[in-house]
């Protein structure tokens, strides 16, 4: 699965890559088709070298260096096309000759710079001085390109007889073009031996602009570093929403972040409307697409397990579009989970209020069978319900709710049978209509 | 030449022609030819391509642009590789164009170029704001077609005018349609309480009046005419600040709250009046000016059109610098008119 296919998952995602300030445009291409880890060695060595880079950007000292690195990783161009032409012998032009010039002396920038931080070891960068020594006869060290003088005496006097009429000189002229050619041919062969070095510089140079990205985003969102869980809990402490954070942070509001843990087992979360149910389920969905594309994690701690699916069910999803009931939607994707949970996958599920479109008694009776059918399966399954259901001894959370009119969204374990009645007094702070609330506190009672 | 002396005092121009085929190629050649770059440095760049070989809209020989030693330029990837000179590859920009990005190159030998540069008035001005670092003297713009944008004193501040047979066969109406262009590029400055009033203002129509107070007329753009005047009694000066056009001009006239007013705009660019309009507008108590304006600072002339046409060169150049009162010149029969 490539960053890129998630980007519009319904989980947020994408507020969190849209935040990442890359500075080329080739290291967020190379980012966002970089594709998830689902092995525990993959995913801790990234951290490993994120964690360095973290130590230096974090420290305010190191504020010039980094700011020096982004403005040289600006300059970083996509030459795949000219190194693959190198590579295959083809005579490439000035300006794929000015393109390679560019790569090998950013790539000794940027060594340079890393040496000073002592971060050369941690992403190896080839050496191109070789590369440079090519294209830069004249050792003038600067980013710009001609076939110099130097290449061909020949060149130079025939340059220089150009240059004594102010007319153009066609024949002259034809010749320089003639010598000019056959230097790009010599060039392009004797730069062919340096193509998969280029390559590697190219992507070692993306990946230090997303490494500095990704540990300024763990700073400036206050983002912590995950432990990968050793025994099957995922735990967070301090698990926020960086979107919804920020928004509330525009308006003045403060966000509660709330701890959670689950087991691989059915987690069911029940609590009043409007107790940011649904957030945590996002939270929860995008927390685990960070770890497995090695981004910092929203939450003060995480030790999380890893998963070889993830499935996010959220109300908002868009089915309709392709001609289906909600509720048939909702059914095919909670049975393509049901198919996936066949298949000896590490699967982590999270569907929020599943069949709360049909009425509540054969709704209540599909939720509930749903926590048993996949109770025994290797996966970690959490269902936001307002259902009375059956909990098979399964662990329920409930959102604390509305206490002296504030809503405070931790979570607090419950038991079955406990779903909380607070829809109408949470009608009533909201300053609805109070003649209707009226008359459904009369239905209720007369029903007790 | 007189005009090469004045374009060195300004740190931008460009070359714009009334018409296809009047001369503009030719001229950016001449003044290329004669500039001083032993101590100006010279950037050139087009808005669009430039200096192809034929015409492409009438397939007429064109002139190519021949660049001197040491002279800086703009011009897109496929230009740059068809390039019949020897050139430093100094930076390859952002900016796009549908033959591939602008490269930013100096000549090191004479030779011939086409030059293809940023297709937007916008894309220009970043281009000649990248150009900065290099420390340039004097950058020259070629126009394509007759794209006037381009010589707005926002992109230019002097501009040369190409005119000739291609825009009209007839020497009177020539001079008469020329006359009429040069009349709106020197349209007075407005005065520094107006244009320190209106500079940032983007959008909209807006009045002073006697007691200079200002009302936004809530109109989006002149070419919609329904203005509200609720509360204004007397509008001194009205300031369109997008395309002012015979439309509006001819609704304005007929309120006499506008009887005194002098309208501004942003610069010559933004007026697309015919003459005749202009005229009845304009009397005593009624103009129109510019928060900005670029210097004009010759009109030359190509009096051979692609359809064969040849006019009397030199009565042209003589009619021309009579009615605008400004030198014209023939730059291949070099006749000049004062």
């Amino acid at each position: 699965m490539q960053l890129r296919k998630l980007l519009d998952s319904p989980c947020g995602l994408r507020f969190m890559i849209d935040n990442l300030c890359t500075h080329s445009s080739y290291s967020r291409k190379i980012m966002l088709e970089s594709s998830m880890m689902y092995d525990k060695n993959s995913i801790e060595k990234s951290y490993a070298v994120m964690k360095e880079f973290y130590e230096v950007v974090k420290n305010d000292e190191n504020k010039n260096i980094v700011q020096s690195l982004q403005f040289k990783l600006c300059n970083l161009k996509d030459i795949n096309h000219t190194i693959s032409r190198l590579a295959t012998s083809v005579v490439v032009d000035d300006i794929e000759l000015y393109e390679v010039k560019s790569l090998a002396l950013l790539s000794a920038d940027v060594k340079n710079i890393l040496e000073k931080i002592s971060l050369d070891k941690i992403i190896e960068i080839p050496n191109l001085d070789d590369v440079v020594k090519i294209l830069d006869p004249d050792g003038l060290r600067i980013a710009t390109f001609y076939i110099y003088d130097s290449y061909s005496e020949e060149l130079a006097s025939l340059r220089k007889k150009l240059k004594e009429k102010d007319v153009y000189q066609e024949e002259i002229y034809n010749e320089v073009m003639r010598i000019e050619d056959e230097i790009r041919a010599e060039l392009s062969s004797k730069l062919k031996p340096y193509s998969e070095a280029m390559t590697l510089a190219l992507n070692a140079l993306a990946d230090v602009d997303i490494n500095i990205a990704k540990s300024l985003q763990i700073k400036e969102m206050g983002l912590c570093f995950p432990t990968i869980s050793s025994d099957e809990i995922s735990s967070y402490k301090g698990l926020f929403h960086p979107e919804v954070k920020h928004i509330l942070a525009k308006e003045k509001r403060e966000y509660q972040n709330v701890d959670i843990d689950f087991e691989l087992k059915p987690l069911i979360i029940m609590g009043s409307n409007m107790g940011g149910k649904t957030i945590v389920l996002k939270t929860l969905a995008m927390c685990q697409y960070l770890l497995q594309f090695g981004f910092g994690i929203p939450a003060t701690s995480a030790d999380m397990m890893i998963y070889d699916e993830i499935f996010c069910l959220t109300t908002d999803d868009q089915s309709i579009n392709k001609g289906l009931s909600s509720f048939a939607a909702e059914m095919k994707n909670i049975d393509a989970v049901i198919k996936s949970s066949q298949q000896n996958k590490k699967i982590l599920t999270l569907i929020d209020e599943p069949a709360r479109t049909t009425n509540p008694t054969e709704g209540t009776a599909l939720v509930s069978s749903l926590v048993k059918l996949l109770q025994d399966r290797a996966m970690s399954l959490v269902i936001v319900t307002h259902y009375n259901i059956k909990t098979y001894n399964n662990k329920c959370l409930r959102v604390k709710g509305l206490i002296d009119g504030k809503m405070n969204y931790e979570l607090v374990e419950t038991h079955e049978g406990e779903v909380p009645h607070e829809a109408l007094n949470i009608a009533e702070t909201l300053g609805i209509d109070s003649q209707w609330i009226e008359m459904a506190k009369e239905i209720i009672s007369v029903r007790s | 030449m007189p005009f090469i002396e004045e374009l060195i005092k300004y740190k931008s121009c460009s070359i714009v022609g009334l018409e296809k085929n009047t001369g503009k190629t030719e001229c950016f050649n001449y003044v290329l030819q004669r500039l001083p770059l032993e101590n100006k440095r010279v950037a050139v760049s087009s808005i669009g391509i430039d200096g192809e070989t034929t015409d492409q809209v009438t397939k007429t020989a064109k002139p190519e642009i021949f660049l001197r030693e040491g002279v800086y330029f703009g011009t897109s990837e496929k230009h740059y590789l068809m390039k019949r000179l020897s050139a430093e590859l100094l930076e390859i920009t952002n900016e796009n164009t549908s033959l591939g990005n602008i490269i930013i190159g100096k000549a090191l030998t004479p030779g011939k170029i086409l030059l293809s540069g940023p297709s937007s008035t916008n894309g220009l001005r970043r281009w000649m704001d990248e150009m900065k670092k290099y420390d340039i003297d004097l950058t020259i713009i070629d126009g394509a077609l007759s794209r006037m944008s381009l010589a707005s004193p926002t992109v230019s501040e002097s501009m040369i005018l190409a005119t000739g047979a291609a825009y009209s066969a007839n020497i009177n109406t020539l001079v008469q349609k020329t006359a009429f262009v040069v009349q709106m590029i020197n349209l007075d400055l407005t005065s520094e309480d107006n244009r320190e009033v209106f500079n940032d203002i983007k959008n909209g129509v807006w009045a002073i009046d006697e007691d200079d107070v200002i009302h936004d007329l809530k109109v989006a753009s002149s070419l919609s005419i329904n203005i509200n005047t609720d509360g204004l009694k007397k509008c001194k000066t009205l300031f369109v600040s997008g395309a002012l056009t015979d439309n509006f001009i001819n609704h304005i006239r007929q309120n006499k709250i506008f009887n005194e007013t002098e309208i501004v705009v942003r610069d010559f660019t933004k007026i697309f009046l015919t003459p005749m309009t202009y005229n009845s507008f304009v009397n005593g108590k009624r103009k129109i000016t510019v928060l900005q304006k670029s210097k004009l600072i010759a009109v030359c002339v190509n009096p051979t059109s692609p359809n064969g046409i040849v006019l009397d060169s030199e009565k042209l150049c003589k009619t021309l610098s009579e009615a605008i009162k400004l030198p014209v010149y023939d730059l291949r029969t070099k006749a000049v008119g004062f």
